[in-house]
């Protein structure tokens, strides 16, 4: 059982800088958990604290039942794969490999076979004899895997991993870490910014933002039931639109814009029942605004058109929407060209909307989200 | 046509202008080789000559058969051999300490080395003198080792940070994931590491002992005299001896000479280690 819990977990510097707060959660035993959030939201302080790199302010952390505030990281059966890889550069591959299972103390024979078989798995075979030096940079990143691996430890931690490769080598290694996972069924937690990382390799994902956890799910809950305006923004590229609107009975005014919301939504939304002239901040993906002329619909906007981006299976729309735009709280988020509050539009590549137009928008109103102007949580 | 032409030009200046350079350097070495290899009648004629005009051997092997200059050999080398042995013991683990866990009383530690480096040796010759004679150290090897030790350790202590700075903090924390307590992970991952910075540490140590007259001259007298003391006692009331101080000048010179030129890459790239983090 290599389960890992983690129970009102506080990080407090010497400064006074409280870089985690109350941190509460369970891994799984051999569960994928992905830790993602922007920078400075504490997931590599939580990952480091879990290691045992980092002192555990007050909390209490158990890995396999065991708990292990006070342990020494060589004691806590677990390896961690780095974002510089920090590879050994005196050593060789295979030197690199067996380090751990010297530290071990294991039999030269079953560390040969176990190097042997890591070097297999993530083919480096015909390596094992170079220096680090000698390697580019997807080769050093799966020594790294390799040294993690070779010991076959209770967890595997990785802190971005994979972010000084190339994009194209990201999304092949992106993959192989998550094979190499599944096959061997070791609890992992692997950090990352990138929310498409975290998306298509986690079980589960963590999302924090300023030391706090935000929500703990599946890709597809966070992606579909986001507990507040943080999560629903970072969770998606594009990002969701969000704006201010006032919802009166059925009816939702989104700046100059009205159109009914259907019942249905109020069914799996009690709370939004019976509102008079209520301030609800509104969110739309990208997905769900499309070209009324294409496909009509009986909620629909109108609003300029800022920029179109053609991308062949797909056109990126963006739009001046005149309601009050809603900033998520992202300190990431990429200001979007021209406007940062423009909102995206996915139009099918059949339109022929033009920058400077004014489109008529298909909005999917089933598929709106609806959050709390004050608390910014989700309204269910 | 005419661009090569000029770029020979400036090439051909350059080298010209290196040149002139490294002759201003060497001319005083080159001196003492000439003036080392002439017979005893022409070292001191007037006006004197630079190049001998016969080559004699006479100077070195007067100075290899007087009894002073061999002794005063074996006690510079065990004086720079311990004393580079206890710096670096010193030095090494404080340098890795003070760069990678970083505080204010570390910044300071290195701050208060620098600034024992600016004060002159000859301010703390007397105190080194009274502290040596009140431990009974005075004129004994490990007297003078712990006086050079004191001059050495601030500069293999600044030598050394610069060398950390450029190594990388994870490097010992994936030793210690790996499963290395801290001391592990500094002795089988840090130190192999830093051999070359270790290394150009351990010569710049071993000259600064080596080439060391001051504290020699203060601190012994005939048990445990350097070769510095012995080759300047070569000129004496009874007279000046330019031939065969030049001879035991060059040979005391020689082995720094040897050992630098063997190891001129590594001091070379030991010098830029810090400069780029790779």
């Amino acid at each position: 059982m290599s389960a890992i819990e983690l129970r009102n977990i506080n990080k407090v510097y010497g400064n006074s800088f409280h870089a985690l707060h109350d941190l509460s959660f369970d891994i799984r035993d051999g569960e994928f958990m992905v830790f993602v959030g922007p920078s400075g939201c504490g997931k590599s302080t939580a990952l480091r604290m879990i290691a045992g790199l980092e002192s555990i302010t007050s909390g209490e952390l158990r890995i396999g039942g065991r708990f292990v505030n006070d342990v020494d990281p060589k004691d806590r059966d677990i390896a961690m794969v780095f974002q510089s890889y920090a590879l050994y550069p005196h050593k060789t591959v295979r030197e690199n490999i067996a380090f751990p299972l010297q530290m071990a103390g294991l039999p030269k024979t079953e560390i040969a076979s176990r190097v042997d078989e890591a070097a297999r798995t993530l083919e480096l075979t015909t390596l094992l004899d170079r220096r680090p030096a000698l390697l580019s940079g997807g080769q050093r990143q799966r020594v790294a895997m390799g040294r993690a691996i070779v010991r076959k430890p209770a967890a595997f931690l990785m802190d971005e991993p994979l972010s000084n490769l190339d994009a194209k080598l990201r999304v092949q290694m992106r993959a192989e870490i998550a094979s190499i996972q599944r096959k061997l069924n070791v609890t992992t937690i692997y950090v990352t910014h990138d929310q498409v990382e975290a998306m298509t390799m986690g079980d589960r994902v963590a999302v924090m933002k300023g030391g706090v956890l935000q929500q703990v799910d599946t890709p597809q809950n966070l992606y579909n039931r986001p507990d507040n305006v943080f999560v629903a923004a970072f969770i998606g590229s594009p990002s969701m639109n969000l704006y201010e609107a006032v919802l009166n009975g059925r009816t939702l005014t989104l700046g100059s814009n009205s159109f009914e919301i259907p019942e249905r939504v109020f069914e799996y939304r009690p709370s939004l029942n019976g509102a008079s002239n209520r301030q609800v901040i509104v969110g739309v993906r990208p997905e769900h605004m499309n070209d009324a002329t294409i496909r009509p619909s009986s909620a629909e906007i109108s609003a300029p058109v800022t920029l179109v981006e053609a991308l062949g299976s797909e056109s990126m729309v963006h739009l001046n929407i005149d309601a009050p735009w809603v900033d998520a709280g992202d300190p990431d988020t990429v200001v979007d060209i021209g406007d940062e509050r423009a909102a995206v539009a996915r139009f099918s590549p059949k339109s022929t909307v033009r920058a400077g137009d004014i489109a008529r928008v298909a909005v999917d109103a089933e598929e709106l989200h609806f959050f709390e102007p004050v608390t910014r949580t989700s309204i269910w | 046509m005419r661009r090569a032409r000029r770029f020979n030009i400036n090439g051909i200046l350059v080298n010209a202008a290196a040149l002139v350079l490294v002759l201003s350097y060497a001319l005083p070495y080159v001196y003492l080789l000439m003036t080392s290899i002439k017979p005893a009648a022409d070292v001191q004629q007037i006006p004197p000559s630079f190049l001998p005009a016969v080559v004699s051997l006479d100077n070195f092997r007067e100075v290899l058969q007087s009894s002073a200059l061999p002794k005063a050999f074996a006690s510079s080398l065990a004086v720079a051999v311990l004393t580079t042995v206890l710096s670096l013991a010193v030095a090494v683990p404080a340098a890795y300490v003070a760069t990678q866990y970083r505080r204010r009383i570390t910044t300071l530690f290195l701050l208060f080395a620098l600034v024992t480096r600016m004060v002159p040796s000859v301010s703390l010759g007397v105190p080194l003198f009274q502290l040596l004679k009140s431990l009974g150290l005075l004129d004994t090897i490990p007297g003078l080792v712990l006086a050079h030790t004191s001059a050495a350790v601030p500069l293999a202590l600044l030598l050394m940070s610069a060398f950390f700075e450029g190594v990388p903090k994870e490097l010992e924390e994936a030793a210690r994931m790996d499963g290395c307590t801290r001391f592990q992970a500094f002795r089988k991952i840090i130190l192999p590491v830093m051999i070359g910075g270790i290394a150009v540490t351990a010569l710049f140590t071993f000259i600064t002992s080596w080439n060391e007259f001051l504290y020699a001259l203060l601190l012994t007298s005939e048990a445990t005299k350097t070769a510095p003391i012995v080759i300047a006692e070569y000129n004496s009331v009874y007279g000046l001896a330019w031939g065969a101080m030049t001879a035991a000048a060059v040979l005391y010179s020689l082995p720094v000479i040897v050992v630098t030129l063997a190891l001129q890459r590594q001091i070379v790239g030991g010098l830029t280690f810090g400069a780029v983090k790779g």
